[in-house]
This record gives structure tokens, sequence and C-alpha cells, in this order.
């Protein structure tokens, strides 16, 4: 009997694992997609980057095959393969986007161009923030430019919840019915990638 | 012959003025003149300088002392550079700590605790601020300089009307032939901190350092702040170091290398060797322009009003708690947790050459934040002889 107690417990303890483990991604359900994505950034930071570096850290998922790193794509490149989708990674670069030899207004209509190419090609756009935005105002910060860029018409939105501890994307989703994903943290993301 | 009044006012006023100039070449002579005691682990293999690199530097200000860690057992090779701008405390004091508490598994560990050796030999110049900040230990109050950024004009002067960096010939401020983290590559007979710098360049080389990481700290109203800046080799090694501290220890963001800023180290240091070059930020009001006072405790804890109400109108670029400051312990914490964080995805990412990985203890973050500094500095006086140095 007190075996079958001890044995009843620990897989009472076993079943919990992956209810913790599911926690650290909350929110609406992970969407998968059929063919390759495209991975990219918007606002010139690391983002995209780091979201091909979790893509490739995921076991599942093949660069070249299954996703495809483009680093500053323009409209053309939207069509240039059969993308199931195109994730967008938000994030400036805070060592000043005039180190990259262009301006926040430039990277902007770059972004806008993307964006209204995928519409008309019917490519949904996942907005994804891994990196904690310092939330401000402040007219300059390219940062907010870049979400309002791309996260009016995404079709899903991923973010980390530090980014929206004020609600930044949850008004979003009221406005416009995207589903958003909270991740706990960016690692986080790499588990999210082997759902997709 | 009877002196007219104006005269013997002006006469009046020589000799005060003269009297100050005097007093304060002691000060500025004595600090000059006040070398850092520090003491290195038993684990301490070779010492050098760095004119072994670069004779010229020999005699001057700009050599400085070069420690070697190595395990005897085949591995990769570190580097880590305190006191590239001396203004900024808490590397050096990351490299003190590291330096006296370090063991090496596999592998060899380089400290140079004081890159810009000339720039601890003066405070910023124009500025009003103690000399020192103050450190408790367990064996009583031991005192660090504050410094400067820039390496002190008495040991390089005069300064160019532009300053163009070699070899790329961006023209930079005059005063960047003077700032060790704007004269990488550097050349062998240059301005004093393009020897410098070409020193540091050798030992990279010459070494075969595999991973080499420069340690500075920012204000909390400068963007690059938090932050791991990485050169194109390492920016994914970078990137999980800064994803896995912010998931469990500090946020930590990461950026990659511009390639158009030239002179840096997180850019040169990867253009002109093989090694993985990262540089890392802490957060420090000591350096922010609007802070009020500059009190004693300006340095070490970090705590100012006009800073609070910079944050509470949403201008810093990371979060500032007045009540927490930015404390010495948080920021040397993090540097040491940031370096350990990056050898170990390099060990994790086998990115190193040939899968040389390297073995490292010293003090964690939390270690730091529970113990504070002065915990893990050793008492010079008491210490091995052989162990103690002046820096």
């Amino acid at each position: 009997m007190k075996k079958i107690v001890s044995f009843a417990l620990v897989l009472a303890l076993l079943m919990t694992i992956p209810m913790f483990a599911s926690a650290a991604i909350s929110g609406d359900p992970v969407m998968t997609f059929d063919g390759p994505v495209m991975i990219t950034n918007a606002g010139q930071g690391p983002g995209g980057k780091m979201g091909r570096l979790l893509f490739s850290r995921a076991g599942t998922l093949v660069e070249e095959q299954d996703f495809f790193y483009v680093d500053v794509p323009y409209a053309a490149d939207v069509t240039a393969r059969e993308y199931s989708a195109i994730f967008v990674v938000i994030g400036s670069t805070d060592k000043g986007l005039g180190a990259t030899g262009i301006t926040i207004d430039e990277e902007i209509a770059r972004v806008n161009e993307v964006m209204a190419a995928a519409k008309e090609a019917n490519v949904p756009v996942v907005a994804v923030m891994l990196e904690k935005d310092k939330r401000s105002d402040v007219a300059t910060n390219s940062n907010e430019r870049c979400i309002d860029a791309v996260c009016p018409s995404a079709s899903w939105m991923v973010v980390i919840k530090d980014v929206n501890t004020d609600g930044r994307y949850d008004a979003f989703k009221t406005a416009n019915g995207t589903p958003l994903t909270i991740l706990d943290n960016s690692m986080d993301f790499i588990e999210l990638a082997k759902q997709i | 012959m009877k002196m007219s009044k104006s005269i013997l006012v002006k006469l009046i006023a020589l000799a005060v003025a003269l009297v100050l100039a005097a007093l304060a070449g002691v000060e500025f002579y004595n600090y000059r003149h006040t070398p850092e005691t520090v003491v290195a682990s038993s684990a301490l293999t070779e010492t050098h300088m760095l004119s072994e690199w670069v004779p010229s530097l020999k005699g001057t200000f700009g050599d400085t002392p070069v420690f070697f860690f190595d395990s005897g057992v085949e591995g990769g090779t570190m580097l880590y550079l305190g006191g590239t701008h001396p203004y900024e405390p808490a590397t050096s004091m990351s490299a003190y700590v590291m330096l006296n508490n370090i063991t090496v598994q596999k592998g060899r560990v380089i400290i140079i605790p004081q890159a810009n050796r000339s720039a601890t030999t003066l405070g910023m110049l124009g500025n009003a601020y103690p000399p020192y900040y103050k450190v408790e230990t367990e064996w009583g109050t031991a005192q660090f300089k504050n410094g400067d950024r820039w390496a002190n004009p008495l040991d390089s002067w005069p300064d160019p009307f532009t300053y163009m960096h070699y070899p790329s010939n961006l023209a930079l401020t005059y005063q960047d032939i003077r700032n060790v983290n704007r004269c990488y590559p550097g050349r062998p007979d240059g301005s004093l901190i393009e020897r410098v710098c070409f020193a540091i360049m050798e030992i990279i080389r010459n070494e075969d350092v595999d991973i080499a990481i420069d340690s500075h700290e920012a204000a909390v109203m400068y963007p690059v702040v938090e932050t791991y800046v990485a050169h194109d080799r390492a920016l994914d090694m970078a990137m999980m170091a800064s994803m896995s501290l912010s998931a469990d220890r500090f946020y930590m963001k990461c950026e990659a290398s511009p390639k158009n800023l030239r002179g840096l180290s997180h850019r040169e240091w990867g253009d002109y060797s093989d090694t993985l070059a990262v540089l890392m930020e802490t957060p420090h009001t000591f350096t922010d322009w609007i802070v009020g006072p500059m009190t004693d405790d300006l340095q070490p804890v970090g705590q100012d009003e006009i800073l609070k109400i910079a944050a509470e109108h949403g201008l810093t670029y990371v979060d500032y708690d007045y009540e927490f400051g930015t404390p010495l312990k948080y920021r040397v914490g993090r540097h040491l947790e940031g370096a350990k964080e990056v050898l170990s995805w390099a060990n994790d990412m086998q990115l190193m050459w040939e899968n040389k990985d390297i073995q490292v203890t010293w003090p964690s973050y939390n270690e730091l934040m529970e113990k504070d500094c002065g915990y893990f500095l050793e008492n010079p006086e008491t210490a091995d002889p052989s162990l103690v140095f002046e820096i």
C-alpha cells in the first residue's frame, strides 16, 4: 500500500512539470505555419539576429530550409520565397542608427514598405519583442516608432512580459483583435520556436 | 619710496594665488603619485608590464601591470580589462576582486586592472568631486581613485586640433587621442595611448587570446548602458549571455559593434586579431552629467535626487531606483557575472579555437550583493608580500 501511495505521489508530482514548463508561454495560443518563415528585424537592432539564434537553438528548425534570416529586407524580398510568415523582431540599436549609416526615418520607411508588401502578398507578419524596452514617450524613441510601424497590421504578437507592463500590446490586441502571446523571458522563444 | 595702494593689493593677490596654486599643486602631485595597492590570488603564475610588448612605454605612466593565471591545463585564454576609463571604477574594482579571488581549472586568464594608468593620475578636468571613493573591508577602510576618462595631459601633450584615428583616418574629438577606447589598434611609434593600445593588441595576438572582455560603466542617461557590445564573431555568444542573465539575474542588453565606429575595443580587437571581443557596460550615476552634489557616497552608493526626477519623467535609459541607487557591489557583481556568463556560453557554443574551453572560479553576482566588495579584498599589510602590487 505504502509503495502505491509513494508511486501515486511521484506520478502526481511529475504531472505538474509540463504545467510549470508551459507557464513560461502564456496568453493566446502559439500559431503554427506550414512552410518556411522569414526572420528579420525592425529598427536595425540585434533582435533579428537574436531570433535567428533562438530558432537555431530550438533544434527543430533548420536555417535555409525552415527559416531564412534576412538582415535588411525590402518589398521584393517578401515574395522572393514562398514564406508562410514573416517574424519581425522589433528593437532599435542603442549604439545609434547613425552608426549603421541610416536614419530612423529611412528605417521606418523601409519597414512600412515590407509591411505593405506582406499585406499585398497575404503573408502574415508576426511582431516579436525580445528585449526589454524602456517605455518612454520621448518623441525620438526609435523603438516606439518601430512598434507603431509593425504591430497595428501584425497577425500575431509575441512579446516578453517586461515590455507589456504598461499594457502597450494589450491595447493593440483590443484595438485590432491581434492575438498576443507573452513569454516570461526571451529564452522562452526557444520553446515557442519548437511549437510553430 | 612709498608703494602705491593698488600695487600692494596686486602683490597680495599674487601671493594668495601662488599659495593656492602651491597647495593645489601638492594635492595634484600626491594624487598622481599615490598608487592603489592590491593583492593577487595564489593562483598567480606570472606578472609582466605592458612595456614588455612595447618597450617605449617603460618608465611612463602608460606602463601598467599584466597578470597571468595559467592553470597548466591546456585550454583557451581569456583577457579581462579594467580601467580603460578609470572614472568608471567598477571596472578596475571588478578586476581587483577577480585578481584577488580567481582560480583557474583549465586554460589561462590574463588580467590588466588599469588599462589607462595615466588616467588614474588625475581627476575629471573641470569637475569638482571627491578624488577617492572608499570601500569598507574586514581590515579597515580602503580607498581607491575616481580617476578620469582620458590620459593625463602631463603624459600626452599637446593634443592635436583634430584627432585622426589610425589607420582609418576617421576624425575624432581632439582629446580622444588620450582615450584607450578610441585608439585601437594603435601603433608602436604613436602617441602614448596609441602605444598602450598597440601593446594590448600585441598581448591579444601573441598570447593567442581567444576571448577578450573590456569592462566599462555608462551613465543611466546614456543609451548604451546595461549592455554587451560584441564584435560580429562574438555576437551570438554575447546575445545568449545577455538573454540568460536577463532571464534569471539582472537585465542585460546586447548590441552589435557598429562597423563605422573606429578605435573601439569591440571593433578593432576583433578586426585586428582572432579574438572574440566583447565590451560590457554597467549603470553608473557618477558619470551622469545632470547629477546634483558629487558627494563621497555618489560613487559607491549612487543615489542622486536629480536623476530620480529624470527617471520619474522617463528620461533614463534603464530603470533608476533612487532607494537602491547604483551601488558599487551591484556594478562589480554585474561585471564579474557578465564575464563569467560570456565564458560559459563560449564554452557551450564551442566557439574557442580547437574547442579549447576555459574553466574559472571567481565571486558571483549573488556573492557580491550579499557580501560587498570589501569582503573579497585581502589586507595588503598581512598578505604574502610576493602577491602585493601597487598600480
